[in-house]
């Protein structure tokens, strides 16, 4: 199976801005969420969310060239530079560059600016620019236009399975060899609409996530953007995606091993990790770091990208008590490869297997 | 650009406007018939009333009936899954037992779109979670795996008007790598509001019914359907012999990295996704029997279209079936993928409907009448907003 | 306000142009290509915006091409159809 050496990697979310900031982070206590505004009836309810700042864009594009880009592109393209800087591939050609995105929802504050603009207006005044940003294609339009990757383009939109569906058919591009380097993302926003459908959902629930209370519901909705530079070599300047897969929780598949897990506070989705992965295995989660977004495992790609090329993961904070025989695996000697899992509350995984060389 | 090894289609659905099941589409197709109207399921309120090509209640088959809880997108996609699997000769159950996929393209489907939700949301009323929890199951490659009881991976592609083409070359590949036994692949879309509003603030939109490479023309019409191929692995063809309509031999893409909304003027992408999409069958024009082209009726689109095939593939005969399905968007390509490969298994294509008078602009012109089509392949492009161009390859199986 | 003035404002909040003021903007600069570098994209925006500020409709790009070619064009256009 043909394995992705990561080259570069963009970050950005509640915790900060680049790989430097995320490290960093995840070394100590993650960030407290922001205070998302959401309008309900007439009140405003304040939705702790850890939210994203697109301000440094301003290091790579200038106002006029993001005029008309909404939140959501300008984190996929923050990703984007981040790792393309990361990687000091900046000035490399980019013809021959595929890029791939992941979205659970799509740029839904744009969906949602559309609609204003017909609700409030009338028909006739739709915003044209609202709907073409409203696409979820846009961000991959965004990058390949400044970026000027005219190889092939994928967005995919699989709720909590985006990320690993995705990268599936990303490895498959470069195995096949149809392009040299894919610049691969995930993205997901909040707005105001998921934080009205948060409160219905989760009355009364809070944060912070407790990743490994696996009966609770702890979620905090997060946004951001996790983008990696993946290219073919044999040299990695992080490591390689030896593995992806997708697919129906079957009880006790998989034990042993070092596990990143995407449990980010859902309980509907929590359940899933324990039938999973029975046995004995060496178990983190960083979800506190960034939130819960359906695209959250991206983020974790990223700390796993960290792992391996340190040989060591991060502490996770009090997990006194992991469930069945599962042991922490932070801050100690790292047994490879780290495996992401994110599970859904639809019986489905995904898992990406991350390993040095 | 390097060979891709063929991989056997062995069943396609097609529901559209132009028919319930694929051979009720050829049939009107070959008849010439079309009756683009205004939409029946909602109303806009635009002064002009835009004809839509919509798929009307009867042309869904009882086995899948409307279900409040169901989107009309995964509808569209389960019904034409159903055919395509039947056309291929598999019984759900036994699929059970196997690594099955599914790939979908979609705009519609995977937006969460609900006007009433949201005007009631922001008018200050607190509406219910219905319509987020259709959202939720709604995701049409998901609805697909979940109504069949399939295991493997699962797949939304949401590359605008280009889905459907890349999901069926996206499929192929994951057949040759081994990820599955079997990929349900192809694209669904519903015809809704919003979509409307939005292209018709684009001044993309024809009033009359569209002219695909007309010189007259002057938009889009949208519609909705869906179109779905089995594609299978060699190992199940080997056990069952015989029984693929058509090979995917080609598949080619690439972004014009141009305009969010405009093609390359120069077809730039469009192009380099012909040229991997014939490398990879080792195919050049005099192979082609024909294409079926994008041909949305926009002024832009057909423009860079007839350059592009004018330059690439001169003299291939080509035509636009959309003057009989409207713009599906993302079931575009799914749809099309099917009507490629029925039309090269009868070796026949129908005159390309709606257009009359030839574009002085436009070097290529599609056809104006029945035109037999022999030849081994036939090809079936697509371009979408955002610049993504996606080109198929198909040859004849043995079915035919 | 003169339309002129009130398009100019239009002009760079609506199409978030924050580079510039629109005082900035001559009245007879070409809007697309050349000039302020606007595109087909936000030829369909203005066509939105005029109707909603102005009550002016631009039926078709027939209508819209020579109308949008500069601030002079576009004003001189709404002025004729509001008198019609």
């Amino acid at each position: 199976m043909t394995r992705l050496a990561i080259q570069g990697m963009g970050v950005l979310g509640g915790f900060g801005c680049g790989v430097v900031e995320l490290q960093a982070r995840l070394a100590g206590r993650a960030a407290d969420p922001t205070e998302l505004v959401v309008p309900v009836a007439g009140e405003e309810l304040l939705l702790a969310a850890h939210q994203a700042d697109t301000t440094s864009l301003e290091r790579f594009l200038t106002k006029r060239q993001t005029r008309r880009i909404d939140h959501f592109s300008r984190m996929a393209l923050l990703g984007a530079y981040l790792a393309l800087e990361d990687a000091g591939a900046l000035e490399a050609p980019r013809d021959r560059m595929g890029v791939v995105i992941a979205t659970g929802y799509g740029p839904t504050r744009t969906t949602f600016s559309f609609l204003d603009s017909v609700l409030g207006d009338g028909d006739a005044f739709a915003s044209p620019t609202h709907f073409s940003n409203s696409v979820h294609n846009a961000a991959a339009a965004h990058v390949a236009i400044q970026l000027q990757a005219a190889g092939p383009s994928l967005t995919v939109s699989q709720f909590e399975m985006s990320v690993a569906s995705a990268l599936l058919t990303a490895r498959q591009w470069l195995a096949a060899g149809r392009v040299d380097s894919i610049l691969f993302g995930a993205v997901d926003e909040v707005c105001a609409v998921l934080g009205y459908c948060w409160e219905s959902y989760f009355p009364g629930s809070g944060g912070p996530i407790e990743p490994f209370a696996l009966d609770r519901q702890t979620a905090v909705p997060g946004e951001g953007a996790a983008f990696f530079l993946l290219t073919r070599e044999k040299e990695a300047r992080y490591g390689h995606i030896s593995k992806v897969d997708q697919g129906r929780v079957r009880k006790g598949s998989f034990s042993g091993g070092t596990w990143l897990l995407n449990a980010d506070g859902h309980r509907a989705c929590s359940a899933s990790y324990p039938d999973l992965l029975t046995g004995s295995a060496a178990v983190a989660a960083c979800t506190p770091h960034f939130g819960s977004l359906p695209v959250g495992q991206a983020f974790d790609l990223a700390v796993a990208a960290l792992a391996v090329r340190d040989g060591r993961l991060p502490v996770i904070s009090g997990p006194d008590d992991l469930p069945g025989d599962w042991r922490p695996a932070g801050g100690q000697a790292l047994e490879e490869p780290v495996t992401c899992l994110k599970c859904d509350g639809d019986g489905r995984f995904g898992l990406i297997e991350v390993e040095r060389s | 650009m390097s060979r891709q090894r063929p991989v056997a289609v062995t069943g396609a659905g097609c529901l559209c406007a132009a028919g319930p099941d694929l051979d009720a589409c050829l049939a009107t197709l070959f008849a010439g018939r079309r009756s683009p109207q205004p939409p029946q399921r909602f109303s806009t309120g635009h002064p002009v009333r835009y004809p839509v090509f919509e798929v009307p209640e009867e042309f869904f088959p009882d086995s899948v009936p409307a279900d409040p809880e169901l989107l009309r997108t995964a509808r569209l996609a389960i019904a034409a899954s159903a055919e395509a699997l039947a056309d291929a000769g598999w019984q759900p159950a036994l699929l059970r037992e196997l690594r099955v996929g599914v790939i979908v393209g979609t705009t519609v489907g995977s937006a969460m779109n609900n006007e009433d939700f949201y005007r009631d949301y922001r008018s200050g009323g607190r509406p219910g979670m219905a319509p987020i929890r259709r959202f939720l199951r709604g995701n049409p490659a998901a609805a697909v795996a979940r109504y069949f009881d399939l295991s493997g991976p699962v797949q939304t592609v949401v590359n605008a008007c280009s889905s459907g083409t890349d999901a069926v070359g996206i499929a192929a590949q994951w057949l040759r790598d081994g990820l599955c036994d079997l990929v349900l692949a192809g694209g669904a879309d519903e015809l809704c509001r919003t979509t409307c509003n939005g292209f018709t603030s684009l001044m993309i939109t024809d009033s009359e019914p569209v002219r695909p490479f007309d010189r007259n023309r002057r938009g889009l019409n949208l519609g909705e359907g869906a179109g779905i191929l089995v594609l299978e692995s060699d190992e199940l063809i080997g056990q069952r012999p015989g029984r693929s309509r058509a090979s995917v031999v080609g598949y080619g893409g690439a972004c014009d990295a141009h305009h969010l909304t405009a093609p390359h003027p120069d077809g730039a992408g469009l192009k380099r996704a012909l040229r991997e999409a014939l490398a990879a069958c080792g195919g050049s024009a005099a192979d082609i029997a024909f294409v079926n082209a994008h041909g949305t009726g926009t002024p832009d689109n057909d423009r860079v279209e007839s350059r592009t095939l004018a330059e690439v593939l001169p003299g291939v005969p080509f035509l636009s079936t959309k003057g009989f399905t409207g713009h599906t968007l993302g079931a575009a390509g799914g749809i099309e993928a099917a009507l490629t490969l029925a039309c090269l298994e009868l070796g026949r294509i129908p005159a390309s409907i709606g257009f009359a008078e030839a574009d002085p602009e436009l070097p290529a012109t599609p056809v104006r009448e029945m035109t037999t089509t022999p030849g081994r392949l036939a090809l079936s492009q697509s371009l979408a907003f955002g610049g993504n161009n996606a080109v198929i390859v198909f040859e004849k199986g043995e079915r035919s | 306000m003169s339309i002129k003035e009130s398009l100019k404002q239009i002009l760079v909040e609506e199409l978030n142009l924050e580079d510039m003021t629109p005082e900035e903007i001559e009245d007879d600069a070409p809007l697309f290509g050349e000039g302020l570098g606007l595109d087909s994209l936000d030829a369909v925006e203005l066509v939105v915006l005029v109707q909603k500020h102005f009550g002016v409709e631009i039926k078709d790009m027939d209508e819209g091409r020579p109308a949008l070619q500069s601030i002079n064009t576009l004003a001189a256009f709404i002025e004729a159809k509001r008198v019609a």
